[in-house]
């Protein structure tokens, strides 16, 4: 049986000049589902990448990734847009919030494109902003909201489709510890009620949560521990 | 929340950009529905003046010493008597296979005579025909409805020191005067109008013609077939279709026409380029939403119809909104083209309205294409 998400010697190279050095060089990896991973490294180690390229939001220059058992490189363009609404959630550091929209709209953008009533839509999103625990907060703009509910509200909307998968570059990094730990409760629940969940994270504390322990260097695996590795790391 | 209004939301957010690109469809569609509305007045009013107003054909004789045009022709004294025509033509021209298209065969009569004392061309015309022959004539005072009164041009009013209620003599007769013509800048300025059966007995002339003005029912009439028409039932006579004052008029406003369209095309142009320059910009502004909405799966068919519905929004408001203020200023502005009865012509506003939202699409089209071509990744380098 496939692993529910197999990375095999997967390679990004930036750029076409030969002289550049590869950001990814060679990962292997299995992820099981419903596991709870963390992923370290020093800066520029290639943690991003790697991401993206989990999230079907780059293609990389050579190896094969495959998720549920689809191979996303026979994906189109198309393809893995339609992949990453029904597959991921992602969670970026700077939110990404549009700042335009409520905490409300901004939750249901990832619907917009969808058949389906303003109604049912604004429900979901309410459902979602209070199950995030923002309920009385759907009207505010971002700009009226503090960096850990605008998270709060980037959760809500990564979970809009009920995505198997959470992807989380660094989710914490711009929060103070307190706000960081609500954070990161936040996604042990969401482990917990059988999301698969990949973080990036400089948090020390996360590892304690974690399942799975993978440190980048230089673009390879340099350590993959299930159990010892947050304890090593420390 | 859909597409259309997550567009809306975007453009109410960058109102200034919005303003600047609806500016120039703005502009380009007032201009062109200001343009385009006075114009389709213009020829409206045209239309009416020919079908009204025009005698197409002018009836000569055939006689080599006589310019045509009955401006040209000069007349001295004595040789007042040279009008070949007579009466009994009138019955030919209204015979002719035609004639069922001929709203007025009017005739006239030029002749050199005294009026009280001076020397005056007087005009004979059918005074039953007039009204309808010269319907621009401004009379002070009436027309002539019977014998032995006449119409004073302004300069021969001038020049007799005569108005309406006077009387003018000629020899032993007597007319009243009717009425005094307001200046038209013709040569019947300086004339002394009467019946023409007056005119034919002060130049011993009876039923003489000079010429006969005949015009045709409608615009499209086959004017050179009742001119050939006319022609065979009159050997003697030179029948030509005449240019006259309406005819240059229509050249005026096909040539405003051209001019209009010119000047339409080119702000249009310059208002596609703004929309296509903004909304190229807007893209450029905003690659990391772009990669957002990438990110949690809209595909490049959505990203395309945001960027074709802020378009779609921002011609929209401004070409109906150009379209109206272009068709307050026509009606504003038609009195100075002549226009009596300006009127709305709604044709134009809604081509206005038209060209406007084609503009507005097709300008935005390489943009949104370029958005949608965005690699997610590249569209979200801070991830
Ligand atoms: N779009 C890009 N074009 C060229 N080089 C890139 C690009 N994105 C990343 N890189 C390079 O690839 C390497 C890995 O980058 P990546 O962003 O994955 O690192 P990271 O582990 O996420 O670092 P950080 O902790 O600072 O976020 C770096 O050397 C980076 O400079
Ligand atoms: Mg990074």
């Amino acid at each position: 049986m496939d692993p529910f998400i197999h990375l095999e010697n997967v390679s990004m190279i930036y750029g076409n000049n030969g002289t550049s050095a590869a950001a990814l060089d060679g990962v292997s990896l299995s992820i099981d589902a419903g596991e709870y991973v963390v992923i370290t490294g020093e800066s520029g180690a290639g943690k991003s990448t790697l991401l993206t390229i989990l999230g079907g939001l780059q293609v990389p220059s050579s190896g094969a990734v495959s998720m549920r058992g689809v191979d996303l490189s026979m994906l189109s363009a198309d393809g893995l847009a339609d992949f990453r609404r029904e597959t991921i959630g992602f969670i970026f550091q700077a939110y990404h919030l549009l700042p335009y929209l409520s905490a409300r709209e901004n939750v249901m953008v990832p619907m917009s494109p969808l058949r389906m009533s303003g109604r049912a839509k604004a429900d979901r999103a309410d459902a979602l902003l209070s199950s995030v625990g923002l309920p009385g907060k759907e009207d505010r703009l971002p700009s009226e909201l503090s960096g850990g509910e605008c998270q709060r509200v980037a959760i809500a909307r990564a979970l809009v489709h009920d995505p198997p998968v959470l992807l989380a570059d660094e989710p914490t990094g711009n929060l103070d510890s307190t706000t960081g730990e609500q954070i990161l409760d936040l996604f042990s629940g969401l482990h917990k009620s059988g999301k698969t969940v990949l973080m990036v994270t400089h948090n020390r504390a996360n590892l304690f949560r974690a399942s799975r322990a993978i440190r980048l260097r230089d673009g390879r695996v340099a350590e993959d521990d299930p159990f010892l590795a947050p304890y090593q790391a420390l | 929340m859909n597409i259309r209004k997550l567009a809306w939301k975007n453009l109410l957010r960058r109102k200034t950009r919005a303003v600047f690109t609806g500016l120039g469809i703005f502009l380009g569609i007032g201009t062109f529905v200001a343009l385009a509305s006075l114009t389709a007045q213009m020829e409206g009013a045209v239309r009416d003046k020919l079908d009204k107003f025009g005698a197409n054909i002018l009836v000569t004789p055939r006689a080599e010493q006589l310019s045509l045009g009955f401006g040209d022709i000069s007349l001295g004294g004595a040789q007042v008597a040279h009008a070949k025509l007579t009466m009994e033509d009138r019955k030919a021209i209204e015979s002719i296979a035609l004639k069922d298209r001929l709203r007025i065969v009017a005739p006239y009569l030029l002749a050199a005579a005294d009026a009280s004392g001076k020397d005056f061309v007087w005009m004979g015309v059918s005074a039953a025909d007039i009204g309808q022959a010269r319907p621009w004539w401004k009379i002070s005072g009436s027309t002539i409805r019977e014998r032995e009164e006449v119409i004073l041009g302004s300069e021969a009013a001038a020049a007799l020191d005569k108005g309406p209620g006077g009387t003018v003599t000629s020899g032993n007769r007597k007319f009243r005067v009717a009425g005094v013509l307001a200046p038209t800048g013709e040569k019947e300025d300086a004339m002394v109008i009467a019946d023409i059966r007056d005119v034919q007995a002060l130049g011993k002339n009876p039923k003489g013609v000079t010429f006969f003005e005949v015009a045709a029912l409608c615009k499209d009439c086959p004017v050179e077939d009742i001119v050939a028409q006319i022609g065979g039932a009159l050997p003697g006579a030179k029948v030509s279709a005449i240019r006259q004052v309406v005819e240059s008029r229509k050249a005026a406003v096909d040539q405003f026409r051209k001019l209009g369209l010119g000047v339409s095309a080119i702000v249009l142009a310059i208002a596609g380029l703004m929309v296509f320059v903004t909304v190229m910009g807007s893209v450029q502004e905003r690659t990391r939403e772009i990669g957002v909405l990438r990110a949690v799966g809209f595909r490049r068919r959505a990203i395309l119809s945001l960027l074709f519905w802020e378009s779609g929004w921002v011609s929209l408001v401004s070409s109906v909104s150009g379209a109206a203020v272009g068709l307050i200023a026509a009606m504003l502005a038609s009195p100075l083209f002549g226009i009596e009865r300006g009127g709305i012509a709604p044709s134009p506003a809604l081509i206005g309205v038209a060209i406007g939202m084609t503009l507005g699409l097709l300008g935005a089209i390489p943009p949104a294409r370029k958005a949608a071509a965005l690699s997610p990744t590249e569209a979200i380098r801070s991830l």
